[in-house]
Parts: C-alpha cells; structure tokens; sequence
C-alpha cells in the first residue's frame, strides 16, 4: 500500500499536476469509491451460468461460495456481467446445441425472476441505460465454438437470443479452429471457421480469441471486419501460459481497435504459480480428464474438486500464494503494449481459482483504488472498469449495420 | 375456372349473389365483386398454417419471385390480400431429441432470413398488435408456429427458446405421438397428455404461445382444454361432420373449443374437406404408395419439394379421373358449418399452403378473395367475414396475451 501511494505521488509531480492539497490515503480510497460507484464496471467472462442449474444456489441471495451473486454484484459495483454459456468441449453436434440453449434459457429465466435488479441487455446502449436506471446489465457469451454444432443457423440463432460474444473454442479444438490448449489440426482457422468469423461479424457477436491458438488468433484478426476481443486473457509477458497473449498478439489485437479483459485466474497472472502447477498436474487438459472422471457430467463437481485440490496445494506449500494484485500488474502491462483504449476486466469468476484478496466480486473496488493509486486518470479507470469494452460493442454493432445493409 | 366455383355453389348462394350485384354493384371479370374486393383488402386476413418454410430450405427458392409451383409467395400473398402467415416449423415425428431441437432452430433461422432478406415486404410479429401495425406500414406479418412439440424433446428450455425466438404457437404434437401427448393418427399410449405434457400447456399459457390442438387426439384436445388457462385453437383442421378424418373436429369438439374462447382455423387439404375424396384415398391404398415413391424418386428427402410435388402428383390423379375433384367452395362448407355449430367468432383459416393438397379454384394465395366473396353471396355480414379472415384469430392471440401477462404478474 505505502508503495503505491508513493508511486502515485511520484506520478502526480512528474506529470507537473499543481495540487492545492495532498491527498492522503483516505482522499484516495474516498475518490476511488466515489469513482468506482458511479463507474460502469462490466466484466466480460463468468461461470456462474453452471450454477444456475444447482437447487443450492440462489443468484439473488448471498451465497456462502463461489463469487458473484446480486448482494455481492452490488457490493462490489459490479453492474454488467457477461454470463458464460458453456458445456466440455468434447460434446459437440445437436446435443451441444440443445444444452447450450438450456443454458441461454438459465439466464433469461434468472433475468425475469430478478427483473428488479437484472436487466438483459443487446447493445452498448442497453448497458449505459441499464447503469442510469441502476440495474446490473445481463450478457451472454458463448464460450466455445462447438456449441453451434458446424451449423451457421444456430449461430444466428445464439445471436437472436442475445448471445453477445463467442469465444471461437474453449480447451479443445472445434471442427474449424484451433485451440491453444490442443494439439493443432487446423493450422488456425478452416474457411468455414472464416465463414463463421464473417457471419458473426454481420450478426454483430462479438469474436472472442481467448483459449483460441495463436494461429487462429491472427486468422482471426485477419478475417473479421470487427475489433475482436479477448474476453479472459492476460499477459505472457508476465505469465508465460499458452491462455495468455504475447506482448505482440495483444499490440495486434490493440491495433484493430480490439481490448483484451484481463483474465484473474492465478496460473495466468502468477508464473510461479503456473510453474509449480504444472509441476503438480502436468498442464490443464490432463487434470481436467482427472476430475472428468471423478464428476463425470457434473460441471458444478468438477469445478468444486478443482477448487478443493487447489486449496489442499496451496495449504501444503505445493503451490505458491497468489495475491490480487497480480491482477493490476497485468493490467498495467497490457496498457504499456496496447494502450489505455485496450484493457478491460474479464474475471473468470466462479470458474477459475481466484488470487487472494479477490475472492469475490465484492473485491472490485481495490482495483480502481490500486489503478488509481498507480496514477490512472479517472477517465482512464473508467475505460478500464468498463468503456472499452463498450466501445468494442459499438464498433461490432456498426460493422454488423452496415454489413446487414449492404446485403441483399 | 372463374366462374366454375360459383356455379357450383348451393342455390341460397346463387341467390346471395344476385342480392350482392343489386348491393354491391359490378363484377369484376375475376368474378370478385367490388364490395368483396374492398372488404378483402380491407380486412387482416390472417393464414395461421403454411408450410412454405420447408422451401426455404431448398436451394434456389425466392419467397420475393412469383413461382411457378407451390401457393405461397410475395406477390401472390400480395395478390391474394393475405395479411398475416404463420410459417409452420415442421420436421418429421420420427426426428427426436437434441436432432429435431437443432433442426428446428435451422428452419426459425431461416424464417428470420428470409423476413431479413426481403425487409421492405415483410415484418417478424409475434402479437396480435404486432399485426396491426405491420398492416400500418403495407407490410406482411410473418409469425411462426412449431408444428409438433417433439421438437421441444421434452425439455422446457427449449419450449422458452423457441418463443424467445418468435414462435406464438406450438401444436402439442405432429402425425406421430410425442413423449407426453397422443396424436390423432397414432396408436394411444399416453390417455392424452401426460403430467409433463400438462405441465408443457401450462408452460406455453405462461409464456404466451397459443396451445394448437390440430393433429392431436381427441383425448389429448379434451385434456389440453382442461388445463389451459387460455383459449386453445386448432391451427389447420376441418369439420367432421362433412368429411370424417381424425384430423378434423367432430360438433362437440368444436363446440368446447368455442366454449373456451378458441376458434378452428379451416384447412384446404382436399382430403380433410371432402369424404368422397378421403373415401378414394382409403379404397386405393396403393396409389399412396405409388405417390409416395414418386415424390421420392422426385424429391429424395428435400422437404420443400416433397411437399409441393405430392400436390401436384396428386393433381394428376385427379385429372386422370383416379380421384375426385374437390372444388375450393368445399372450403366455404366447413367454414359456414363451423360457424352454424360454434358461432361467428370461433372460425377462422389455416390453408395448410406447401403442405396438403389444394382443392381446385384455391391454388395458391392469390386466391384468398373468392373466400370473401362467397361468404359475402352466402349472406354474411362485413363484420362476420371480417372475423372469419382474420378477427377471431387476432382476439385469441390477444386473450393469449393477456392471460400471459396475468400469470406471469401473480407469479
């Protein structure tokens, strides 16, 4: 903390800022607050969807696990949350449609029964509406490509139900990409998987390259007409993971306009993390197959004995504490390469490990005190909390217009 | 042909027609007075069955372009004064589970497209105020009906995606049962609907899609009147007093339809108008088997194409003198029937376009106004026509409507 305030001061001068009073720490965390609270903080990827299928969980009531609810969403200005439609990447065809649609159908329901705090929405507007009404923005992203079962109808079907991104695979290759975390069959993207690109540019869904291989990632940058975006990835520079992006992806990514939202998960922010984890399990894919045959179909299980495996490390030292701040360090990296128009926040809330000190989303305001503490403008906290992302939509939804008009 | 079907209406017609000459005025050469004309253009005609989507699917096929085959296109919806359709989502009973689900968004998909495609005539409604005001703005209202809830597979969050993507209306079940309700063309196995099918119907009254009990067994139409909280309506069948399939609605049913709000849109499948007809078909059930494998050898498994081809082989028998002719004023018997044993207000029309086969004089859309002109020669009032093409099924969508918003307020 004494570090950061310091630096900050440095800052301040630096930037020649005459200040007619010094701001001691409390001013800070005040004006963080004040800032936070009025902010539109919009975080791009959650699975808490999986939880909407539990008799357990109450997405209006707070919950004793995992980390996003209604009471903690408010408590932690957490206003516009993409929730994430996702099933094992190795269903794939009509059964992955229909589950995917069950999934969809979750949130709507969710969206009804807590019409008084929730409210969905399709566009960039949508959201700054919601925010002004000061309602919690529902979105929904499709996390992996093979739940359109290679068929561009059900794509457009996503679409119409509200689907706002896709991220093009999850841990394993679909049909028409690659992902980083498999072997790869496709070199990149196939051209129906160019086609599917095309096609969500015209609906306006957003092209989401997290999970994706480096070689699909510039496929896809390649093809779209739209910025893409990177809806839970962090920085390899500081975190040499293949779910991560390399300085130069995140500068190419930046340079169409795109925004990579920074990713919490610790094996993606902590290399040492990362390094003694995979000392453990031998990378993602083969501890997934592990708890796989432990849970069976149970996602919720999976992602419970995950959490619990990762505990037992971190209590026997097998794996290294991890503190929330890791989290701002990527940001600031990711702003160095890209840019302050290029950086967002994408959890992974309620399916990934959460660092220390950002168990839950009631943990947000620490990252506006910390960017502002690190000498962010507030303009520049509030394109990070959430207006980049939002630019991103603008853009896709204009691409989509105007391909939509100048069709047929 | 303009004037065959008139010729071969029942004498109180032939009178009708020369009280609506001293009325109305001149006749057109079409054989529309100007009176019909004006009512027909004037009033929503609302078609709450047409098979058309299957085409869309097929190659080469533009719902903008005048065609030369099957009954429903633009222009001719234009011609024809057609206001409103109801474009079935259909795949085969046999097709189950996550398949049929998949399936099925294939032909919403391109339902969308096709109202995107062609933007300037059409307009995707899903009320019945979402009619009116695409009647506003010269536009065409595009609905949907899922026709066959084994298209669901049995999983209610599919139910809410298809409304969520514009269906207002499920028929419970197709030629075939499903998992939880009895089809009228089937062996029973269900008693009708089951617990989960009574639960489906409460579902859809919930969600605002009108429950279509077309096609479904007399038990299941007796249990779904029952449980549903809003009127139910049977989106294509004819009266079985005048020609006795399973298909159609005997008085009684028909009676407690209309008890509950709900109206019989008339089909113009020749073989659910006409007994004589239906009894040619039963005696020659090898010419069944012949049609159908000439529409194989035809179409292989193009839906579109078997759809429109079995009309037309159909034709050919007819021509050959192999099968009766059924004329279109078949189609004014069931409706004049209907309303002697329902009321005015519980009869209404569900062609079964690009899915049956048409009777003579009632090709295609275009020819929607000789309805209006018949009712008009039988005697009908303005407003009585009015409500038979269009009014009624506007009233039911609306009670739908309204019965959604209650139960989901007192939720």
């Amino acid at each position: 903390m004494r570090q950061a305030r310091v630096s900050l001061l440095v800052c301040l001068l630096a930037a020649g800022f005459l200040m007619s009073q010094v701001a001691t720490g409390d001013d800070v965390a005040d004006r963080a607050r004040k800032l936070h609270f009025s902010s539109i903080v919009l975080d791009t990827h959650d699975d808490t969807t999986q939880r909407f299928f539990s008799k357990e969980f109450d997405l209006g009531k707070r919950n004793p696990d995992g980390a996003i609810d209604i009471p903690r969403m408010r408590e932690g200005g957490m206003n516009a949350i993409f929730f994430s439609i996702w099933i094992d990447g190795r269903i794939m065809g009509p059964p992955a449609v229909q589950k995917a649609l069950d999934q969809i159908d979750l949130v709507h329901e969710n969206v009804i029964k807590y019409s008084k705090d929730l409210t969905f929405c399709r566009t960039a507007e949508e959201v700054r509406r919601a925010h002004a009404q000061g309602k919690i923005a529902v979105l929904m992203g499709v996390e992996g490509g093979h739940m359109i079962g290679n068929d561009i109808h059900v794509l457009r079907m996503f679409g119409d139900l509200g689907v706002r991104y896709m991220t093009l695979t999850h841990f394993y290759n679909d049909e028409w990409a690659d992902s980083s975390t498999d072997k790869p069959a496709h070199n990149g993207l196939t051209d129906f998987g160019k086609e599917i690109v095309k096609e969500m540019n015209r609906q306006g869904i957003m092209v989401d390259i997290s999970h994706v291989s480096d070689k699909t990632f510039y496929d896809a940058l390649e093809v779209s007409k739209a910025p893409l975006i990177a809806s839970h990835s962090s920085c390899r520079a500081l975190c040499n993971h293949v779910r991560d992006m390399s300085d130069d992806m995140i500068r190419a990514l930046a340079a169409k306009g795109g925004v990579i939202q920074i990713n919490y998960e610790k094996s993606f922010i902590d290399q040492a993390y990362k390094d003694a984890q995979d000392k453990l399990s031998g990378g993602v894919v083969s501890m997934m197959d592990q708890i796989r045959k432990e849970c069976g179909d149970d996602p919720e299980c999976a992602e419970k004995k995950m959490a619990d495996i990762e505990k037992q490390a971190v209590a026997d030292g097998k794996l290294p504490h991890v503190s929330w701040e890791r989290i701002i360090d990527h940001i600031d990296h990711a702003v160095k390469v890209g840019g302050i128009d290029h950086v967002g926040l994408g959890s992974d809330f309620d399916g990934a490990n959460m660092p220390e000190g950002m168990e839950d989303c009631t943990h947000l305001p620490q990252i506006t005190e910390a960017l502002m503490r690190k000498g962010y403008s507030d303009e520049d906290i509030r394109k990070i909390l959430g207006g980049n992302l939002l630019r991103v939509m603008e853009a896709n939804e204009r691409v989509s217009r105007e391909m939509q008009a100048s069709q047929y | 042909m303009k004037r065959t079907g008139l010729a071969r209406t029942s004498l109180d017609a032939a009178l009708c027609i020369l009280a609506g000459m001293v009325l109305a005025g001149t006749m057109a050469s079409d054989g529309i007075s100007e009176r019909a004309k004006r009512l027909h253009f004037s009033s929503l005609v609302v078609d709450t069955h047409a098979d058309t989507t299957q085409r869309f699917l097929d190659d080469g096929f533009d719902l903008g372009a005048r065609n030369a085959l099957g009954s429903v296109d633009i222009p001719r919806m234009k011609k024809g004064g057609l206001g409103a359709i109801f474009f079935s989502i259909w795949i085969p009973s046999k097709i189950t589970g996550a398949v049929a689900v998949k399936r099925a968004l294939d032909q919403i998909d391109e339902v969308h497209e096709q109202v995107q495609r062609h933007r300037n005539d059409l307009v995707l409604v899903t009320t019945a105020e979402g009619i009116r005001e695409a009647r506003k703005q010269d536009k065409i209202a595009a609905l949907i009906g899922v026709e066959g809830g084994h298209m669901i597979a049995s999983d209610l969050s599919v139910l809410r995606t298809y409304v969520a993507l514009g269906a207002r209306y499920m028929t419970l079940t197709h030629t075939g049962n499903v998992e939880w309700a009895d089809a009228s063309t089937d062996k029973p196995v269900h008693n009708g609907l089951t617990e989960f099918g009574k639960e489906v119907v409460r579902e859809m009254n919930r969600l605002g899609m009108m429950v279509d009990v077309s096609h479904v067994s007399d038990k299941t139409f007796a249990d779904v009147l029952e449980v549903s909280r809003a009127p139910v309506f049977a989106s294509h069948s004819d009266c079985r007093a005048i020609c006795d399939a399973p298909r159609n609605m005997s008085d009684a049913m028909i009676r407690a339809l209309a008890a509950k709000g709900g109206v019989i849109q008339i089909n113009y499948h020749v073989g659910f108008l006409s007994q004589e007809f239906r009894d040619a078909e039963r005696a020659h059930p090898e010419w069944d088997k012949a049609i159908a494998l000439e529409i194989r050898q035809r179409c292989g498994e193009r839906e579109g194409c078997r759809l429109i081809e079995g009309d037309r082989i159909t034709r050919e028998y007819v021509l050959r003198g192999d099968l009766p002719r059924v004329e279109w004023t078949k189609i004014i018997e069931h409706i004049d029937h209907a309303v002697k044993v329902a009321g005015i207000d519980h009869v209404g029309l569900g062609s079964d376009f690009d899915g049956a086969n048409m009777p003579f004089g009632m090709e295609d859309a275009s020819k929607l106004p000789r309805i209006t002109q018949a009712l008009l020669e039988k005697g009908y009032s303005a407003g009585d026509v009015k409500k038979i093409l269009g009014e009624n099924t506007l009233r039911v969508m609306a009670d739908v409507e309204r019965v959604s918003r209650e139960l989901n307020a007192s939720e």
